[in-house]
């Protein structure tokens, strides 16, 4: 909680005004009984209209001043509450954004969401309630413990040695309740990881007609979270009865105690009555706090859910000379590169090398899981080489910054993601400020546009999650011209053109050819690679061969053996 | 939908509190207990008070020591009860609660199941999943401590009025005075709450969705370094969240002020038309003086009343977005005379199928083709054709508007859905994988597999050996995305979860795509095993992979333009023969 203490103070001066026009409003509270008594005192049992009228006009203005000064405190302590909200908000996705791809991993999707909008309410209500109500119970509590000191030093002691002991309790049940929330809040995490799951998978679930099993899935998760929310619940509404009891019993043993200083004198009748009402009046002021605490105890659990993401380490840039804004011509190198994900066992790459020549195209084929997108990954920096070295124009790649570098590549993944949005917006992804006809240009060259003025609205058609429904190969498509649009010098396509028909996919690869970058395509099919300029062949990590379609054909076993199965059946087809 | 809302809102809103409340019918002796318990506490909270009252008088007028020491020992007792009623109301409330919410939430989850696949394309996953906890946190949150409250206060209004009435009746109604001005506020207050809460939950759900869409496409937003654009677009919703935010929790703030100024206002009427009255001779000072302590009573409880009220207001938002999903229609039921079939032979013939997702736009027209039992049928197609539409109506994911689909010679629509669904076995185009271990993501094709019978299929889809070489092995856990394992592989997955279920139809939409082709030679040998006496659907664009397909099926903007076998269509010379020598031409070259 300590550690978002300092979202607080951009709003210094209006946590400032709303803790004062508390304050405010906490004096006139006080003084309104004062007046009260002087009404009925002096008019009513007088008979006499005239202070009635006096102080009656004067608690009537009070309280209208302290009820203008509560509208203007509400607008204040929400300005505060949302204001931290946003803030943390904000934050929060910014960092997330930072994150590497190893960080998605130690904490899922569906824990970020949880955190970002659940636990941010928490801590939200918490400081709401803190501005405008918490501040009363503790002064309450001291106020009235230092009054009955003035009344009569033995009695209160009494309260002084109950009070401090309640507290401990209420401050042992918190203890335990920020850890069962905490509980509360990774159930939670898990029955949206569920839910997300199912969303995603929902076709497939159908298909399977596996609803009951997921149901089952889902309702035991959702037992825990029920399971874990009473627990917590039912701890922190302990304090309450708790705290009635004891501050019951402390009275009790007052007025006990104080019969017997009756006796010898020690304490008179009227301050027995004195004590007894602050009491009263700090058993009520606990029953607020132990509210409050409750809340307290859950924001402080979503707290240290929320202080893991702004402290997760980030990838440091290593930033030696910043090449800023330098145009990169597209020669890639690869020097003895080998690279394992963390908490894998074994390399995924195994000392690697070649070089692409600018405007060259390199074709990688490999067997499943021979880790030809894993490669890939490494050249926009997604992940960095754990051993050798990568450079671009000769310069190391760690030297460029990432976002200049990404600039200039652009990446076509396996899985064609697009964002909920149009189609315009989709393409113009690739490129900030792209132009309607450089989107067009993208869309012509990845032989989509003509289907795209098929759709109702043509480039304003919404596609992504709430978008209409598209082919896996529409969606290649599409994610192709949003790394066309933005003129990248080094192209990425990973398996995109798999959902295509040969037709489309030649027409799309010879447009590329025109862009004059480097590009690199991972395909499965030998005839997508055919006229590249250097075919690598990758074998669990390992670099087999590299060369042209040729030159493999003569030298390397591997490679003849993926051609002649692929041939042969193209033949048998014809035949 | 949002304009619409506001007018029948007293209305919606007693209807939704019922239903919630509803949830509860199993707890109903136990939520009469809690009642039982509220009525305890209050009755408690009342006689200690007034013990001690006795007791401070023993003190004061000294009288005998063993009757006020009786008295003390009474009194905590009292005390006792009072705290162990407000225990166990708070206790078994939270467990109602905490039941209602557990239901809430599983009802909605099982309605997600039964929901067109329709249902899904127009909507945001994180915005369904804001449904299912910050809308259900809304209804927990008010669950818990609401109705205890409104029933705490009401007694409490009850009993002073009550009182009130026995001591004056005239000043009672100058009391009550204030209650139609209260309303007016109220109301002014909580028309005002209750939009703000609604918009709150919506742009709360909204973010959600953003959220959950931007992190599962992070690949996409890092290598395109969008996250300005992203951070900048988060921004917009997380303004709009902020701004309902603002105003719910500002106009909230409202109602304890307002309900503080009548409170002394009362007081000022009280005590001044009182003390008309009392120099008229009509009243009494003391009952004067009673009545400012009463009416301070009187509003107190009132005050949290109103609180509640709001409270409530806003569990209702949430429970409303919660029931708009329950309420929504589920995928037509099956018709009356379905029946539900035990094997599937697996003759299927399309009848002149046409099909529109969204109306105006036909995606299939005039499909007709028919495939005899056991035969491999072959879909061919430029992307968008409606090959997967085809398939998805054949499993009933959506049913055809025009013609009929005969599996077996009945009518596709009298089949029920799940007892069709269960003869196919699907490998579709996303494979799909689970936040499970290896073993149990293949053994979603069939439950009741063992774990020989979950390798054996592993072996058949040639996803043994990777298998082996993870972590793990069959025990590794993968993550929802895949993560650490190529999209190829998840494949390889996919295809031994539809072996293991060994289904009468088989359909496999773009099965093979990222697999290497030496792989892929591989498993459609045992998928060619596995096609002998089943019904088998392919979508491939590798086209020598279906050239032994008994039929051959050629989509073009949603019509069939050619069908026969390879042999045929090549003869035809026709789109067919052209796609593969686009094929050849390429290998060849």
């Amino acid at each position: 909680m300590k550690k978002l203490f300092k979202y607080i103070f951009p709003y210094k001066y209006a946590t400032i005004m709303a803790l004062s026009l508390t304050g405010f409003e906490l004096v006139v509270e006080l003084i309104q009984p004062v007046l009260m008594a002087k009404i009925i005192d002096e008019g009513i049992t007088n008979g006499d209209m005239f202070p009635v009228y006096l102080w009656g006009g004067i608690l009537l203005l009070l309280s209208f001043i302290a009820f203008v000064a509560g509208i203007v405190n509400s607008f204040y302590s929400s300005h505060v509450g949302q204001g931290v909200g946003y803030d943390l908000r904000r934050d929060l996705f910014d960092k997330i954004q930072q994150f590497a791809f190893k960080d998605f991993q130690e904490i899922p999707t569906s824990s970020l969401i949880t955190r970002l909008t659940n636990d941010v309410t928490q801590i939200q209500n918490f400081l709401f309630m803190s501005l405008r109500i918490a501040l009363r119970a503790p002064l309450f509590i001291l106020g009235g413990m230092i009054m009955a000191f003035t009344v009569n030093v033995k009695l209160a002691t009494i309260l002084l040695i109950s009070v401090p002991l309640l507290m401990v309790i209420v401050l042992t049940l918190i203890r335990k309740g920020v850890t069962l929330f905490q509980l509360v809040q990774k159930k939670l995490d898990r029955v949206n990881s569920i839910i997300q799951e199912n969303l995603v998978g929902i076709r497939l679930i159908k298909a399977f007609t596996r609803g009951t099993h997921e149901q089952g899935r889902f309702e035991k998760v959702n037992k825990l979270l029920r399971e874990d929310n009473k627990k917590a619940l039912q701890i922190m509404e302990m304090t309450m009865p708790i705290l009635m009891f004891g501050m019951n019993v402390a009275m009790v043993i007052i007025l006990w105690f104080g019969s017997l200083q009756l006796d010898i004198g020690g304490a008179q009748a009227g301050e027995i009555v004195a004590v007894l009402n602050y009491g009263t009046k700090i058993m009520f002021a606990f029953t607020v706090f132990s509210f409050v605490m409750m809340n307290y105890s859950r924001a402080q659990a979503s707290s240290g859910r929320l202080v893991e993401i702004l402290e997760q380490e980030t990838d440091a840039e290593q930033l030696r000379t910043p090449s800023k804004g330098k145009k990169i011509g597209g020669r890639v190198e690869f020097h003895h590169v080998s690279f394992h994900y963390p908490q894998a066992l074994k390399r995924t790459l195994d000392d690697i090398s070649f070089t692409a020549e600018v405007g060259q195209s390199i074709g990688i084929l490999g067997e499943t899981g021979s880790g030809k997108t894993s490669l890939f990954q490494l050249i926009p920096r997604l992940f960095e080489a754990t051993e050798g070295h990568i450079t671009i124009d000769d310069e190391d790649i760690t030297k460029y910054e990432k976002e200049e570098l990404r600039k200039q590549i652009g990446m076509v993944p396996q899985e064609a993601h697009l964002f909920t949005g149009t189609v315009k917006e989709n393409i113009g992804w690739g490129k900030e400020n792209a132009t309607f006809d450089e989107i067009i240009e993208a869309a012509k060259k990845a032989e989509i546009h003509e289907f795209i003025m098929t759709l109702p609205h043509q480039y304003e058609t919404m596609v992504g999650q709430r978008g209409v429904n598209l082919s896996g190969g529409q969606k290649q498509r599409l994610s192709i011209a949003r790394a066309i649009v933005r003129q990248p010098r080094i192209l990425l396509l990973d398996d995109s053109t798999s959902a295509l028909d040969a037709k489309t996919e030649a027409n799309i690869l010879t447009s590329i050819k025109d862009q004059a970058c480097t590009t690199f395509i991972i395909a499965q099919k030998i005839s997508s690679v055919l006229k590249a300029d250097q075919i690598l062949l990758l074998e669990e990590g390992r670099l087999v061969a590299k060369g042209t379609h040729e030159q493999l054909l003569k030298e390397s076993d591997s490679y003849r053996r993926i051609y002649k199965s692929q041939m042969q059946k193209e033949m048998e087809q014809l035949a | 939908m949002h304009k619409s809302e506001t007018k029948p809102k007293a209305k919606n809103m007693k209807g939704t509190l019922l239903r919630v409340l509803g949830y509860a019918n199993k707890e109903k002796a136990l939520l009469s207990w809690v009642l039982f318990m509220v009525i305890a506490s209050s009755v408690f909270s009342l006689i200690g008070p007034y013990l001690l009252g006795v007791a401070v008088d023993d003190v004061i007028a000294g009288t005998n020591k063993e009757r006020f020491l009786l008295l003390l020992f009474g009194i905590i007792i009292v005390f006792l009860l009072q705290s162990a009623a407000l225990f166990f109301q708070n206790n078994w409330m939270i467990g109602i609660a905490q039941e209602i919410v557990f239901r809430m939430r599983n009802q909605l989850f099982k309605k997600l199941h039964m929901l067109p696949i329709s249902f899904f394309q127009k909507r945001q996953h994180g915005e369904l999943m804001s449904r299912l906890t910050n809308d259900m946190e809304n209804v927990s949150r008010t669950l818990n401590s609401a109705i205890i409250q409104v029933v705490t206060s009401t007694l409490t209004i009850v009993g002073t009025v009550a009182m009130m009435l026995w001591l004056s009746p005239l000043l009672t109604v100058l009391t009550l005075t204030i209650v139609p001005v209260m309303f007016a506020g109220l109301k002014w207050i909580t028309n005002r709450t209750g939009k703000f809460f609604k918009e709150q939950q919506k742009t709360l759900g909204d973010m959600n969705g953003f959220i959950e869409e931007t992190l599962s496409g992070q690949k996409i937003v890092k290598m395109y370094s969008q996250e300005r654009k992203v951070i900048e677009q988060f921004a917009e919703k997380n303004g709009a969240l902020k701004e309902s935010n603002y105003w719910a929790q500002t106009y909230s703030g409202f109602i304890p002020k307002l309900m503080n100024m009548l409170n002394n206002v009362s007081f000022a009427i009280i005590v001044g038309i009182g003390g008309i009255l009392e120099i008229k001779g009509s009243v009494s000072i003391g009952v004067i003086v009673t009545f400012t302590t009463y009416s301070r009573q009187f509003t107190r409880p009132l005050n949290d009343l109103a609180n509640q009220f709001n409270m409530i207001l806003s569990a209702v938002a949430g429970a409303e977005r919660v029931f708009q999903i329950v309420d929504e229609k589920e995928e037509q039921e099956d018709e009356g005379k379905a029946v539900s079939i035990d094997r599937l032979h697996g003759e299927i013939v399309f009848d002149q199928v046409g099909f529109s997702y969204d109306e105006g736009l036909a995606t299939l027209r005039g499909v007709s083709f028919q495939a005899r039992a056991g035969e491999t049928v072959a879909l061919v197609g430029p992307t968008g054709a409606g090959k997967t539409t085809v398939i998805s109506l054949l499993a009933r994911f959506y049913d055809s508007n025009q013609g009929t689909i005969w599996i077996d010679g009945r009518d596709s629509k009298e089949i029920t859905r799940d007892s069709l669904r269960k003869q196919i076995g699907f490998v579709l185009q996303d494979s799909i994988l689970f936040e499970s271990t290896v073993r149990e993501n293949i053994r979603f094709g069939r439950l009741a597999a063992t774990d020989e019978e979950v390798i054996q299929a592993a072996k058949e889809a040639n996803a043994h050996d990777f298998i082996m070489k993870l972590p793990n092995g069959y025990d590794t856990v993968l993550n929802g995305d895949g993560a650490g394992i190529s999209h190829g592989q998840r494949q390889l997955l996919s295809i031994a979860r539809a072996l293991l279920a060994d289904p009468a139809l088989l359909i496999l939409d773009e099965a093979t795509s990222s697999i290497d082709t030496i792989t892929e030679m591989k498993i459609i040998e045992a998928l060619e095993g596995l096609m002998k006496g089943r019904t088998t659907f392919v979508i491939a664009h590798r086209l020598n992979t279906i050239q032994n397909a008994d039929l051959i099926v050629v989509l073009k903007g949603g019509q069939v333009i050619e069908k026969g076998s390879n042999k045929e269509l090549l003869k035809q010379n026709g789109f067919y023969a052209d796609l593969v020598r686009t094929q050849q031409q390429k290998a060849i070259m």
